[in-house]
């Protein structure tokens, strides 16, 4: 564990802040700009991702383990989250026979 | 570790897999027929399309077990230190497993379990 | 820890007990005893908010993780009211054949969206903070698509949990970042180290566009409306009243303790986003047509009003918007308890155009819905004058007179469309219109308290004085 953390920081840390950077925005124009909502789905996990990697980073440079207790965390809630969402998705699929978050504008305005 | 460890560990990881991708398509004796490219399904012949409509049990034990599995997050790092965290943890974790068992029979009494 | 230690933590045991009772419940009864569920859940959240108002030891747990306050514990005893306000108007509507044989979950799941509440608002740390946010938003999902068949529901359902993941991935990267540049996760840590670096204010940022997405401040307020009208009532009237009287609640707190040092920043950005809220908001809300669409639009600029008390952030201000929230409880929820009662007996009618000359034909509740919208609009004989008015004094204590002419420009265009259902209620002419209807006794209950709690916390001004004397500033 000594070592693993010593061979971490051996990558510069704004490394990981500019990795974690490129992910979330990824995450983020993916559920800007895409129409499906699976791959919204996993948009929004890749979001996640990039904030448990960033906690990480972060723990292992201040020697201090909260932040990967974090991600304990994240990752449950992420799984609970999806679980919820893919549980409407079969029946907003089965209502309206598409995945297509441009049908939903029943509701519009 | 240093940078020439990594750069080591790269070059090689890239000739290994290049090579064997490389090995595979030049050496052995190429054949082409239809039954080599038809769907492969424990051997038996494929009938219909294999675009067909999944059964909604699939998707409902998929949840149950994203749901279980990830819960060992939690079991996991409690087993490694059992000993030393004590009686009250353990106690502690057997209440969190009352509430996920009672989960699962809520799953099994609502026939989520029963394969139709 | 001792064994007395777990009463600081009273509301939350309390609430998954019976969160336990009534799942075992469920399981293990056969088919033709489970409408003893309802009255059953009813009772057993009774018995907890009038639990929660004995008086309680306070401290901490978990190192700082948990912190149980006299404030705290009641915000919690308040949002306790409000569930149970929410779960005595939906009794007659679970009664419903749809509804029947998915009634326990109803009540699961919004007592665990309870508990959320509770440990987010008791929260010490950005992790219970997190895991309680995240506990309250996820089964309000479940809960708006609670209609299987219907379109709108599923819609409603999946904006709300497309949105919430969104927003609490936006708030986790700020949280990182926090985390990264303070080295902990606890409030008292943070709040004393957190500066003005560039990255502490990009994370503030991120925060806050997160829980302006749960509060639905107005640049992220898109989802609030179609959530709302595609959800059944009933769950409207919980996700506008009690879950956002929550993210106010720790929001309010969080910014008065957590982020004190940056406090003249976070007060500009309130400032600009509160003025645009209430003033967009009630723009939005004069030309619905839909009662839940109405109601939407309106709660989304009561937000903006509701945030005039936190960028005042004295004692005063927090006392005032705890004070509020109270108010609006009652006052929203008797609004939607009525447009609930409509809507189960006239078969969905939720339009402003079907409530003509409702006066004639069902004067107690036309009278209760003109009472409820009142006191939105703020017109004195009722609570909502009195809060407003404490949140108007908040800011001008503070001499935000700029802020204070738009709020009260603001409460002037409110009262011209809140007084748009009466005028249909009292004054339209129509040719059919909803014809009488007996409501049931669960119905009539939950409109008396809310009447009531109206009424009475206007003019008992011991409610006021003593919240005073628990609140805290910056």
């Amino acid at each position: 564990m000594k070592d693993m953390s010593v061979a971490l920081k051996f990558i510069p840390l704004d490394h990981y802040v500019l990795l974690c950077i490129i992910l979330f925005s990824i995450g983020v124009l993916g559920v800007l700009y895409r129409r499906n909502t699976i791959i919204i789905i996993m948009c929004i996990e890749l979001m996640l991702n990039s904030v448990n990697l960033l906690l990480t980073a972060f723990s292992v440079y201040h020697s201090d383990p909260t932040g990967q207790i974090f991600v304990f965390f994240i990752m449950v809630v992420a799984a609970a989250e999806v679980a919820v969402g893919l549980a409407i998705l079969v029946m907003m699929k089965r209502n309206i026979d598409s995945v297509d978050i441009n049908l939903l504008s029943r509701l519009k305005w | 570790m240093s940078s020439e460890s990594l750069i080591l560990f790269f070059i090689v990881g890239v000739f290994l897999v290049g090579g064997a991708i490389v090995f595979s398509t030049f050496v052995p004796p190429s054949s082409v027929n239809p039954n080599k490219s038809d769907t492969y399904e424990c051997g038996i012949p494929t009938k219909g399309l294999s675009w067909l409509q999944f059964n909604v049990g699939y998707y409902l034990f998929a949840i149950l077990f994203l749901i279980f599995d990830v819960e060992t997050v939690f079991i996991f790092p409690w087993a490694v230190v059992m000993k030393q965290l004590g009686m009250v943890a353990f106690i502690e974790i057997l209440i969190f497993f009352v509430i996920l068992g009672l989960g699962l029979l809520y799953a099994w009494k609502k026939h989520a379990l029963i394969w139709e | 820890m001792r064994l007395e230690d777990f009463l600081l933590m009273r509301h939350e045991l309390l609430l998954t007990l019976i969160a336990i009772i009534i799942l075992i419940a469920e399981i293990f009864t056969d088919d033709f005893k489970k409408q003893g569920i309802r009255p059953l859940s009813i009772i057993l959240m009774a018995i907890v908010t009038i639990v929660g108002f004995l008086p309680a030891p306070t401290g901490t747990l978990f190192g700082g993780m948990y912190q149980a306050t006299d404030m705290r514990l009641m915000m919690k005893n308040i949002l306790n009211i409000g569930a149970l306000i929410v779960f005595i108007q939906s009794a007659s509507w679970l009664k419903s054949d749809d509804n029947q044989n998915k009634v326990s979950e109803f009540f699961l799941l919004l007592i665990s969206t309870l508990i959320g509440m509770n440990f987010m608002i008791s929260s010490g740390d950005f992790l219970m903070f997190y895991l309680g946010l995240e506990l309250a938003t996820i089964p309000i999902a479940a809960l708006a698509a609670y209609d299987r068949y219907s379109n709108k529901s599923s819609e409603a359902g999946i904006k709300l949990i497309l949105i919430s993941a969104l927003s609490s991935g936006i708030l986790l990267y700020g949280i990182s970042m926090i985390y990264g540049t303070v080295g902990s996760v606890y409030f008292d840590k943070v709040s004393v180290a957190y500066g003005a670096t560039p990255l502490q204010i990009m994370s503030f940022i991120f925060f806050f566009t997160g829980m302006a997405f749960k509060i639905s401040i107005v640049p992220f307020h898109l989802w609030t409306a179609d959530v709302y009208e595609g959800a059944p009532v009933n769950v409207t009237s919980y996700l506008s009243v009690v879950s956002k009287g929550a993210a106010v609640f720790i929001f309010s707190i969080m910014l008065v303790t957590v982020f004190q040092n940056i406090a003249a920043m976070w007060k500009d950005v309130m400032w600009i986003t509160a003025a645009i809220t209430m003033t967009l908001g009630n723009l939005f809300a004069m030309r619905q047509n839909n009662l839940k669409r109405f109601l939407a639009f309106s709660s989304i600029s009561q937000a903006g009003f509701i945030m005039l008390g936190i960028i005042g952030g004295s004692e005063l201000g927090m006392a005032a918007v705890v004070y509020y929230i109270l108010v609006y409880i009652f006052s929203n929820l008797g609004a939607f308890g009525v447009i609930a009662a409509i809507s189960n007996a006239s078969g969905g009618k939720e339009n402003m155009s079907d409530y003509d000359g409702l006066y004639k034909t069902n004067p107690a509740l036309s009278l209760t819905l003109t009472l409820a919208l009142f006191s939105l609009a703020g017109i004195p004989p009722v609570a909502g004058f009195f809060g407003k008015f404490f949140l108007f004094t908040a800011v001008a204590e503070k001499g935000y007179w700029w802020l204070l002419t738009i709020a009260v420009l603001n409460t002037i265009i409110s009262l011209y469309y809140y007084l748009l259902p009466v005028k249909a209620m009292f004054i339209n002419k129509a040719e059919t219109s909803i014809a009488y209807f007996k409501s049931d006794g669960w119905t009539k209950v939950g409109l008396i308290i809310c009447v009531a709690g109206m009424v009475i916390v206007g003019f008992a001004s011991v409610i006021f004085e003593y919240i005073r004397t628990l609140s805290f500033g910056l």
